[in-house]
């Protein structure tokens, strides 16, 4: 009970960003591929330089575990991301 | 503190703010639930129960037996929690357009690419979901269970999954805008 209220939570901020950076719009979606608006890669690699350096932190002073890291499959992680950007591109998602 | 309430109330933040708190959320999923976040998989997740429902045969195989166990997982809260959290997010700043008349089609790019029609752009968000979610199903992960959760762990699946998908963006962006690119 106390997972899914923290997931909820969780979910909340996780939409919220989201809307805050315009990612829940078409424009700014496509036009990172487009090369005319970064915004985009700047919200995605400033969650990811945040979280990565506060969980390796976290861990190095004994806190936390990581879970299972995603399986490293390179066909299929790569056939799936190219299929994920046609996918990307099209709707804005 | 005034600051703050205004900047709440911005439409766009900098994407380095808001980046910063999607980080932090990342930091309290493996924190407080020990899991990552991810969209695509509550999508799975739901199917299988839906599909187990309908037609038990059909989805009795190893991908929604083992991979993908159907039922209400921390996911699909996760995902009911987006939804309202974008909603939120749309409501502070007075963006939200609940049931107005440009409500299913307000992208201006979107129109001049496309056209005005609504059924057009329902119709390739739903092809396009499809693909997605495919797409997701086969690498494992989507843009925020893959190389967001998977980037953070810097798992190497998450950077080729982001090269992946720029290179195969990047060519279907410009297929589709041609000269305007």
């Amino acid at each position: 009970m106390t997972g899914s209220i923290i997931a909820l939570f969780l979910g909340v901020f996780f939409g919220f960003s989201l809307n805050k950076a315009g990612l829940t719009k078409y424009n700014k979606i496509v036009n990172v591929f487009r090369f005319t608006d970064m915004a985009v890669l700047q919200f995605m690699m400033t969650a990811l330089v945040v979280s990565m350096s506060g969980l390796y932190i976290l861990r190095g002073f004994g806190l936390i575990t990581f879970p299972n890291v995603p399986a490293t499959y390179i066909v299929g992680n790569l056939v799936g991301g190219l299929i994920f950007g046609i996918g990307m591109a099209l709707t804005g998602y | 503190m005034k600051f703050i309430l205004n900047y709440i109330r911005k439409e766009t933040w900098s994407p380095y703010v808001a980046g910063v708190l999607l980080g932090l959320v990342g930091i309290f999923s493996v924190w407080l639930s020990d899991s990552l976040l991810g969209a695509s998989g509550a999508f799975e997740n739901l199917a299988g129960l839906i599909g187990q429902a309908v037609a038990p045969a059909a989805f009795d195989n190893v991908y929604f037996n083992f991979i993908m166990p159907p039922g209400i997982t921390s996911g699909v809260i996760l995902v009911i929690g987006i939804f309202f959290g974008g909603m939120i997010g749309a409501a502070t700043s007075k963006t939200l357009k609940w049931g107005k008349k440009d409500a299913a089609n307000s992208d201006t790019q979107w129109k001049r690419t496309f056209g005005p029609q609504v059924w057009k752009r329902w119709a390739l968000a739903f092809v396009g979901a499809i693909i997605l979610e495919y797409a997701a199903g086969i690498a494992g992960g989507c843009t925020s269970g893959l190389a967001i959760s998977g980037g953070m762990l810097l798992a190497p699946a998450a950077f080729l999954f982001i090269a992946g998908m720029f290179a195969s963006g990047i060519v279907t962006a410009m297929l589709i805008y041609r000269r305007r690119y």
